[in-house]
């Protein structure tokens, strides 16, 4: 081989790598550039899972809009950042119609500033920071219930149970335990609710002394003490708590919604969180749970299969209104309003919003090592809080 | 001035060896370009940024031998100065509400921006460097770690300017690789020339043995400062720049992650030379490149490859750990890149005039005391050493020779008494302080700094005393004539046998141009023959250089042929002082040293 050959089928051969597979006129190709490895891969690992799955249905039906067959292109960020705008560069010159980018806020607007430029509509699998679509533009979205959604319905909650003092712990160390919280605070003032007190800690902190003798010291105890903290703080805090006799009611948000918090016993008992779907009797989160296990042979581990699975069915949604025309600006548009479109937990309506959907959420009680359904609503958007 | 041009005098071998390594490091940018295109544009995008945080952290990790965990800490910093300062005032309006008014609405170009990104670099080296550079070893390196978690906490607390936790976003889209091109290019020659500027071959010889580079009048803490700042104030540009790239980030995008990433790039391509940090990151980027296309599945007609996940962080994991077990000192190693040397005329050198001695002056004990708790190390210890005279200091094992040793030489202080150099009280002064006034040392058992050349050796030692460069190389050149190096002058030391070992260090103790110097058993280990070569040899020294020689010797034979006069000491306090003939006959001598020999012989 000469070496203008071999430079040549080297050339080919990258170009085809990086490109992946021709996609046919008719396909609509969508690029994923989520984190398969690292960090993030707890959450974007089973979104994925759950976005196949429905991409496979979606097909099995003539595609979107029953015309246009899926292509998937899936690349691994491995939870860097840097290499999520690698990803999306590669992904946006490969001229995919939909990018997906990371449950993460910083890969997600990374990623994003890349593909609103080139008008190509961008779903966070589930990131749940509110500022990710204004952060980048008109053709970033979200799909998951968002801090500050979460936090108004929480707040709505509270003021239901007649709660009027909380304390609210936070840790600045990430944007979800600082800012939920604090959406929950100003949320649960507005409603005439009264913050007794704050407390802040460090991811990773195993003593929470201080936090607790904090709220012991309050005269009259906190209604009710809320915070986003998940595992390992979440169940250290909590049994701290209980174990210095403070009986106050405690609210968290999805972060808790893993085994671990079923775990606590009697500590827990009493905790009601958000989360983002629960398979209760009759829901479509139970149906969906069901299909999945008769699938798999597995019942999933996540509620975020199930969250995963729902975005192939919003774009579906969104070229369907758009009469099957599948160019950016009308897809954008399609997508930005849509209005109650039915899926597994629940309906999600971007018309009207800042593209973070107004969608349902669900509040789950846990008790005797079991959750059980509070309720599942969308909350009023004009409660909720502005990012 | 002609001081400080001298601090940033490079030989024409470090000049030639930086453009060949950006002229490659260029090429293979271009290549990348007009072969691959877009894809190999971006590809290059990717290896030039890794390599501008790589090689700033190999300019203070790989010549000070601390590996730095805080360097990312810097790039964070530079990446949030740029960010604020570049964004668009709107933008800006809507992520910052809270920004200080001295701070909002620049709009600065990224030239501009770049210039305040390495001014805030160089405060954060300024500031930094104060504790870390006072500390040595896995000390250093465990401050550096705490260094990046407060960094990262600030950054994290300063919500007004950096949302805190949030992502900071709004960065203006501006690295191309035509943007990181000439900046990784000026980091190259910067890294490579820097590494054999004086501040260069000072902190490299620190790494080497820091003992012997104070003693070759080299101050520790100066260098690796200098070290330190330099390698901060480039990570800051690189941060800018990794930052412009992201376009939006925050403080976890430059934390534990990307450390370990630009480390293990290092630590791959070989954290001692500028082709290590130039080869590593290209190995590493080539590997995490071909493995995720690999990864992510393609079909070639006849196989289809399924998608595999994970395949790139293993590559990454294995490389990593051949490279540990293979090349422990990386692919690269000692090997820096350069133009075949040219067999250049030795520069053929008049013999320089030796300093003269000051006449009347000498090195002066007085009544040095020394105690370790309840034992006595040194008791009133009191002696001379005129200009050209060869004093031999001879005791017991155990006597406290070494203690009355490292504290003329500034390395233990006295708790009473006194040496005084010339005039000059030496109380108070450091090891390399004292080494500049004029007094040389050699070890007991040989500190050489063993990954420099023979020639790196004795400069470092020259170019704390000689005015120019010029003149230390004159310097360097003559004395590798004088100790019959010369043939061994591009050698690393470790190479070396054991009698051009001790000649190299007599060799680079003398480029101090000292009026007194301090031998510690030069002799040790040397057989009859080596012994009668090396007697010659310093009173040839004595004669020519017109020192004066303290020699603390366990070898009889090699004191009584050598030396003026003889000191003995014993359970830290001198007991005899005179002529070689006068000691051998003094009682106590006799009964503490020469007696307990005829015991032990008897016994």
């Amino acid at each position: 081989m000469t070496l203008r050959t071999s430079i040549l089928a080297a050339t080919t051969l990258a170009t085809a790598l990086a490109a992946g597979a021709p996609a046919l006129a008719e396909d609509f190709t969508i690029g994923l550039a989520t984190a398969q490895t690292g960090g993030l891969a707890f959450v974007d690992q089973p979104s994925l899972q759950g976005f196949q799955l429905a991409v496979e249905e979606i097909n099995a039906n003539g595609g979107l809009a029953g015309k246009h067959k899926i292509v998937l292109d899936i690349k691994d960020t491995r939870s860097d950042t840097a290499a999520t705008v690698q990803a999306a560069q590669e992904l946006v010159a490969a001229g995919v119609k939909v990018l997906i980018t990371p449950c993460d806020a910083d890969p997600s607007i990374a990623a994003g500033q890349i593909s609103q430029p080139a008008q190509i509509p961008s779903f966070t699998f589930c990131g749940t920071t509110p500022t990710i679509p204004s952060a980048v533009g008109d053709y970033m979205f979200g799909t998951y219930p968002a801090d500050n959604a979460q936090a108004a319905l929480l707040a709505d909650y509270a003021v239901e149970k007649g709660y009027k003092t909380a304390y609210v712990l936070k840790s600045p160390d990430t944007a979800y335990t600082l800012k939920l919280p604090e959406y929950f605070a100003e949320v649960f003032q507005k409603k005439g609710g009264t913050i007794a007190g704050e407390g802040t800690y460090a991811l990773g902190q195993q003593d929470f002394s201080a936090e607790v003798t904090k709220i012991k010291g309050l005269d009259p105890q906190p209604d009710v003490v809320m915070t986003a903290a998940y595992e390992p703080d979440f169940p250290a805090f909590i049994k701290q708590l209980r174990s210095a006799g403070i009986t106050s009611a405690v609210l968290g948000s999805d972060g808790v919604d893993s085994p671990t918090t079923l775990g606590l016993g009697s500590d827990v008992d009493g905790l009601v969180h958000t989360t983002a779907g629960f398979p209760s009797e009759g829901s479509g989160v139970a149906a969906f749970f069901e299909k999945w296990k008769a699938k798999t042979g597995a019942a999933p581990e996540t509620i975020y299969i199930a969250t995963g699975y729902e975005i192939p069915f919003i774009i579906d949604a969104a070229v369907t209104a758009a009469g099957g025309a599948t160019d950016g600006p009308t897809l954008r548009d399609a997508i930005a309003n849509l209005k109650d479109v039915p899926l597994v937990t629940g309906k999600v309506t971007y018309a009207g919003t800042n593209r973070m959907p107004s969608r349902d959420i669900t509040l789950v009680e846990v008790r005797g090592g079991a959750r059980t359904l509070v309720k599942t609503a969308t909350p009023d958007p004009a409660d909720v809080p502005a990012p | 001035m002609g001081r400080l041009s001298a601090e940033f005098w490079v030989g024409t071998e470090a000049r030639s060896s930086a453009l060949l390594l950006a002229l490659i490091v260029g090429l293979g940018t271009l290549i990348l370009h007009y072969v691959f295109g877009v894809w190999g544009d971006r590809i290059a995008t990717l290896l030039l940024m890794s390599l501008m945080g790589v090689l700033a952290l190999s300019v203070f990790t790989g010549n000070s031998g601390i590996v730095s965990f805080g360097h990312t800490a810097f790039m964070g910093i530079g990446a949030y100065v740029s960010g604020i300062l570049t964004m668009p005032a709107a933008v800006q309006k809507g992520a910052l509400p809270s920004l200080p008014d001295f701070l909002a609405g620049h709009e600065l170009g990224l030239a501009p921006a770049l210039a305040f990104v390495l001014l805030a670099g160089l405060v954060a080296g300024l500031v930094t460097g104060l504790p870390i550079a006072r500390l040595s070893g896995s000390g250093a390196s465990i401050a550096t770690l705490a260094l990046l978690i407060i960094i990262h906490v600030i950054l994290v607390g300063a919500r007004e300017i950096t949302r805190g936790s949030q992502t900071f976003y709004g960065v203006p889209n501006l690295t191309t690789v035509w943007v990181a091109l000439p900046l990784a290019l000026a980091f190259i020659v910067v890294a490579r020339l820097f590494k054999d500027m004086p501040a260069g071959l000072r902190l490299r010889a620190a790494r080497e043995n820091e003992v012997a580079a104070a003693a070759s009048g080299v101050n520790i803490f100066t260098a690796r400062y200098v070290g330190w700042v330099l390698s901060a104030a480039l990570a800051a540009v690189a941060g800018a720049i990794y930052g412009h790239f992201l376009s939006a980030f925050s403080p976890k995008d430059f934390y534990f992650d990307l450390m370990f990433t630009m480390i293990a790039m290092l630590i791959v391509g070989g954290m001692l030379t500028v082709t290590g940090a130039i080869v590593g990151t290209a190995l590493i980027t080539a590997v995490i490149q071909i493995l995720r296309q690999v990864e992510s599945g393609f079909d070639l007609g006849f196989v289809h490859i399924p998608i595999i996940f994970g395949l790139t962080l293993v590559g990454l994991g294995l490389a990593l750990l051949l490279a540990i077990w293979r090349r422990p000192l990386g692919v690269a190693g000692l090997y820096e890149l350069a133009w075949p040397a040219s067999a250049g005329p030795t520069a053929e050198l008049a013999a320089a005039p030796p300093a003269p001695p000051a006449q009347g002056a000498a090195l002066e004990i007085a009544g040095l005391t020394k105690r370790f708790g309840g034992l006595v190390a040194a008791e009133d210890v009191s002696f001379r050493v005129a200009p050209g005279e060869i004093v031999g200091l001879i005791g017991p094992n155990g006597a406290g020779k070494t203690t009355i040793v490292n504290m003329i030489c500034g390395q233990l202080q006295p708790d009473a008494g006194d040496a005084v150099l010339d005039g000059a009280s030496l109380a108070g002064q450091g090891p390399s302080a004292i080494a500049r006034l004029g007094l040389g040392r050699t070890f007991q058992a040989i500190r050489l700094f063993d990954r420099l050349t023979v020639t790196e050796n004795i400069m470092v030692a020259a170019l704390s005393v000689e005015e120019s460069p010029g003149s230390a190389r004159q310097a360097v050149a003559r004395l590798l004539t004088r100790l019959e190096l010369r043939s061994v002058a591009d050698q690393r030391a470790g190479t070396l046998a054991y009698g051009p070992r001790r000649r190299l260090e007599i060799a680079r103790a003398l480029a101090l141009r000292p009026r007194y110097l301090l031998l510690d058993e030069p002799a040790a280990g040397m057989n009859p023959a080596e012994t009668d070569a090396l007697v010659a040899t310093l009173s040839r020294i004595r004669d020519d250089f017109g020192v004066g020689l303290l020699v603390i010797e366990h070898d009889m034979r090699l004191i009584m042929r050598l030396c003026d006069r003889i000191v003995v000491v014993n359970k830290g306090q001198k007991i005899a002082e005179g002529t070689p003939e006068a000691v051998r006959g003094d009682e106590k001598v006799i009964e503490a040293y020469i007696g307990r020999r005829r015991e032990r012989a008897a016994a």
